[in-house]
């Protein structure tokens, strides 16, 4: 270590010292300023000008259809807020707001201790009174020292459609939710913020801006003006979202659903807009308001349905017969499959010592591949697997969006399964399964499980030979891409002729769906899904082409039979709906 | 060994923080008062646990060897620069890559760690080199030193901190025997820039300027150069702020003062400032601060304490708590006059320039003399961090404090 004796001169020590008490000094003198000198002055304000900050809350942007018709709105209602060290007595004021408007002064207690951050700040007691219920209070102003009210705008749903899975619901911010949050100063307690749906999805856009007041309170706790240093900042409102959801399309297909479980997906395959979709039972969109009754909460929570639950992108079910043209395209894949060669269905084919049965137990004689897909053949699809192993056939399905999220929109979306080589080993060990596997694999039975949303990506890159985009329910300049499969040209013409076959073929499985009419083409699959929970799931997917638009839908009707006999008769009211609002043609639709 | 030690410590400044920290703990009982939530989001039960880690951390660095703090303050000093960069690796923590989440209860602010370990390593440099002071470019170098890390922290963003980071620079160049006016000539810029946006300052300064020039007889070329190229430096600065779009001049602004809503930090000092005068002498009384426990102000328990000290115990307190503050800052500044190791004596005027600027950057803006800056008050404030990281500098100067030689 270094020594020398003098590190610094006296001159040095005396001049830092003296800057370091100049510098503690001015602070002191600064405090005997304004606390001696300017005492009265501030003392005055203190104690008859209190500085009261009081946000208001920015009226969340609006949900708009395609066409710009409201979906959801905000209405205007009133709560009523308490400054708690303004309230000479907390109970008797409480029983008197009870007394005049006639709210459980219970509840007001319970929202106190609910919403309450610190003495002076304005304090959430009552929500949702009415404009009678406010003028009451004003009357008795001189009683309620510290009570105040304030405009809140609340969720209100005026169009006749529920949508109540796509739109999602708001929540109200209490502590624990505001302390989870990644930005929780752009949020009050009581705000309301975005919890499912496109409220979620899109809450950056449309939660807008609080707005920002100063007020002066004198003595009694009466707001004197704005202060004059802090102008006020007037609340932004949210920006207004326009979905791709037509209110007629969603209506009609609503209708279609009452009384029924399951999906319907109606939209337009290139650009991956849906114009409506229904998720079945379904609930109130207003349910999560707190304006309904308890009865009817505990119905919807109760219900086994589960009305709450999102068919679209969180239910998952076995596709059946709807995913042959994966198997189809992976035999075209095979240098040697001859699509051309018959095969023979006898209703049953013996696989080692299983016995796998075709849905028609009579057979199907001699099938080829068109007419394999159009009578929904299973033996044919039996007898050609060696033209393929498990891990191809995954590779073909997930070119196709299975087994991955599709990306839409809406929070929560749920990948299904898509069963491989890895897949098995570790869900039945490395000997647990056998090729057996494949022969369910193949006519989409057994391990696979995909969502509606999934069907409908499916579905739009058939229609558009791979070049769909991301299903969406927001309009946006940028369309995204999504995986696609890469297959040759005349693969694609060939599914989509045998496609035609299901629909048009007078053997079709899907001949319930078509409409005759010149000009229009329409396309098909049915499904017949067997499942551990009862019937079948009857799925339906397909399109239809006018000139050179084109629409896709999707069926699902969940234990309702064949599809053939139950989702595709449905599909044809939803074609002729599409061709109802969509086209010039509709004097000839039998509506 | 020990026996020594003990002898030599020097109990004044122990009882001094020991008034500090009982000050600030009385205060934040008073804060906590009303407080609802968890048991460790309550200010006061937070500091007195963290009072534990901060006074063993005390403890075992007064009896860590001299030799070895030397030795190692290169190393600490690297391990300084890569603890401020690693919160970018992590999560933006109320919009800032200040924290360090570690998974633990509280996050960890490493800046107020790489402080101290900068001015450490600044100190040795300063000692271990024979180098010219009296030459111009021999502060260039250590001033680079101290700008590395401190470039960081201000990226964080943290403004506060690298302002602290940077203060100790100049008083220990100052004390190490640099001309004090290159030191001048060092600032001189900063302040004909800052001047020139009014026609009275600038005047002054530039009578100043003349002034110092004139005393400190360099060549008359040098003076005529040093004198215009800082009158020319601030005639160019407002139209150069001027050129710039909007967009880039709020850039700079929201820079120099991060507060995200002027309206926010400006309601605080007026909020502060209330709360202060409103105390009087004797204040209002422990508890009984009306303008305290609005709890508009988001950091009364740090930035703002002294606010909550000025309503509830008057003049009187302040004054107190100032008063000790500036007679640790005095003894700080005696051990290094006193002390017969250069090496130790930098380090202390180091770490007593760090306090000071804590003290004097957070005062100041509570009362409204500098624009709102994050930072808290030494030893009072609640804070895990930064308590921490002052029991650090207090082992420290205990430990630099005791002279073998005698």
């Amino acid at each position: 270590m270094l020594k020398a004796d003098n590190i610094a001169s006296i001159r040095q020590y005396y001049f830092a010292s003296c800057i370091s008490c100049c510098l503690i000094a001015l602070l002191i003198i600064r405090f005997f300023q304004l606390q001696i000198v300017d005492h009265d002055q501030y003392s005055k304000k203190a104690n008859t000008n209190r500085i009261r900050k009081v946000t208001s809350s920015a009226p969340r942007g609006l949900i708009l259809d395609r066409n710009g018709q409201i979906l959801v709105a905000n209405l205007p209602t009133y709560i009523l807020n308490a400054v708690p060290g303004e309230l000479p007595d907390k109970g008797a004021t409480f029983d008197f707001i009870s007394k005049i408007i006639g709210v459980d002064s219970i509840l007001l207690a319970r929202n106190y201790k609910k919403y309450y951050r610190g003495r002076f700040i304005p304090t959430r007691i009552a929500k949702d009174l009415t404009f009678s219920q406010i003028s009451r209070i004003e009357e008795n102003r001189l009683n309620l020292e510290g009570v105040y009210f304030q405009k809140f705008p609340e969720r209100y749903f005026p169009s006749s459609v529920r949508a109540s899975h796509i739109l999602g619901y708001v929540k109200e911010v209490d502590k624990d939710i505001r302390s989870n949050l990644n930005n929780p100063l752009s949020y009050e307690l009581g705000d309301i913020i975005g919890w499912s749906g496109l409220e979620k999805s899109y809450e950056n856009d449309l939660k807008g801006t609080h707005g920002i007041q100063f007020y002066q309170v004198d003595a009694f706790g009466r707001e004197a003006g704005y202060v004059e240093e802090f102008p006020p900042r007037i609340p932004e409102p949210g920006k207004n979202i326009i979905t791709t959801i037509d209110i007629n399309m969603q209506n009609s297909l609503e209708q279609h659903m009452v009384g029924k479980r399951g999906v319907i997906i109606v939209g337009i395959p290139l650009t991956g807009e849906i114009l409506g979709a229904v998720s079945n039972p379904d609930f109130r969109p207003d349910l999560f308001t707190g304006r309904i009754l308890e009865d009817e909460w505990n119905n919807v929570i109760n219900n086994q349905d589960k009305p709450l639950l999102n068919r679209f992108n969180q239910g998952l079910y076995p596709p059946g017969s709807i995913v042959k043209m994966i198997t189809e395209a992976a035999l075209l894949d095979h240098p040697d499959f001859d699509p051309y060669s018959s095969l023979l269905c006898e209703g049953s084919f013996q696989f080692g010592d299983r016995v796998f049965g075709c849905w028609n137990t009579l057979g199907h004689g001699n099938v080829d591949l068109t007419s394999a897909i159009m009578q929904s053949c299973d033996i044919y699809f039996y007898k050609t697997i060696n033209y393929y192993d498990l891990d191809k056939l995954a590779k073909f399905f997930k070119g196709f969006g299975f087994g991955l999220i599709t990306g839409i929109d809406i929070h929560g979306e749920y990948k299904g399964t898509v069963p491989d080589t890895d897949y098995m080993n570790q869900r039945y060990g490395r000997f647990g399964w056998s090729k057996g596997a494949l022969l369910n694999f193949c006519i989409g039975q057994g391990e696979i499980l995909v969502t509606p949303i999934q069907v409908f990506n499916y579905t739009n890159l058939l229609a558009t030979k791979g070049r769909a985009k991301r299903p969406h329910f927001v309009m946006s300049d940028t369309l995204q891409n999504i995986t696609e499969p890469s297959l040759p040209l005349d693969v694609w013409e060939r599914i989509i002729f045998d496609m035609g076959q299901v629909i048009n073929n007078i053997n079709g499985t899907g001949k319930n769906a078509n409409i005759d009419l010149n000009n229009i083409n329409i396309f098909g699959k049915t499904g017949t899904a067997e499942n551990p929970h009862g019937e079948d799931h009857a799925w339906f997917i397909g399109w239809l082409e006018l000139h050179s638009q084109v629409w896709s839908v999707v069926v699902l009707l969940e234990n309702a039979g064949s599809g053939g006999t139950v989702a595709a008769p449905l599909a044809k009211k939803v074609f002729m709906d599409i061709l109802y609002n969509y086209s010039n043609i509709n004097a000839m639709v039998n509506k | 060994m020990i026996g020594l030690k003990t002898k030599e410590l020097h109990l004044s400044i122990v009882v001094t923080v020991f008034l500090l920290i009982l000050i600030g703990l009385i205060v934040l009982k008073s804060i906590s008062f009303h407080h609802q939530g968890s048991f460790l989001s309550n200010p006061f039960n937070k500091q007195i646990i963290f009072l534990i880690p901060a006074i063993t951390l005390a403890l075992i660095i007064i009896f860590i060897p001299r030799y070895s703090i030397h030795k190692y303050s290169y190393p600490f000093y690297v391990i300084g620069i890569i603890i401020v960069l690693l919160p970018f690796f992590g999560d933006l923590h109320s919009n800032t890559f200040r924290w360090l989440d570690l998974g633990l209860p509280f996050k960890i602010q490493p800046s107020e760690f790489a402080k101290v370990f900068t001015t450490i390593a600044l100190a040795r440099y300063l000692s271990d080199h024979t180098i010219q002071m009296k030459k111009f470019s021999s502060i260039i170098i250590p001033i680079g030193f101290v700008l590395i890390p401190t470039m960081i922290v201000m990226k964080q963003p943290d403004l506060g901190t690298a302002i602290v980071m940077l203060t100790p620079v100049l008083p220990m160049l100052y004390w190490s025997g640099a001309r004090p006016f290159y030191l001048f000539l060092l600032v001189a810029p900063i302040f004909s820039i800052l001047t020139a946006f009014q026609t009275f300052s600038f005047s002054i300064w530039a009578c100043i300027l003349g002034l110092v020039i004139i005393l400190a007889r360099p060549t008359l070329l040098m003076s005529i150069i040093l004198f215009f190229g800082n009158i020319f430096l601030g005639l160019i600065s407002p139209m150069a702020w001027n050129s710039l779009t909007l967009y880039q001049q709020g850039r700079i602004i929201s820079f120099l003062n991060p507060e995200k809503d002027p309206l926010g930090a400006a309601y605080q000092i007026i909020q502060s400032k209330t709360a202060i005068g409103s105390g009087g002498m004797f204040g209002k009384g422990w508890g009984q601060g009306t303008q305290t426990h609005l709890k508009f102000l988001p950091v009364q328990e740090s930035d703002f304490i002294l606010s909550v000290i000025g309503e509830e115990m008057g003049f009187v307190v302040i004054a107190i708590v100032l008063v000790l503050v500036c007679f640790l800052i005095l003894q700080i500044i005696k051990r290094a006059f006193l002390s017969k190791d250069r090496f130790s004596s930098l380090a202390l005027i180091g770490i007593g320039s760090i306090m000071l600027a804590h003290v004097f950057v957070n005062t100041a803006m509570t009362v409204g003399l500098i624009p709102v800056k994050g930072l808290p008050f030494p030893f009072i404030s609640a804070g895990g961090s930064f308590l921490i990281s002052s029991f650090f500098m207090v082992g420290l100067v205990l430990n630099l404090s005791i002279n073998y030689s005698d």
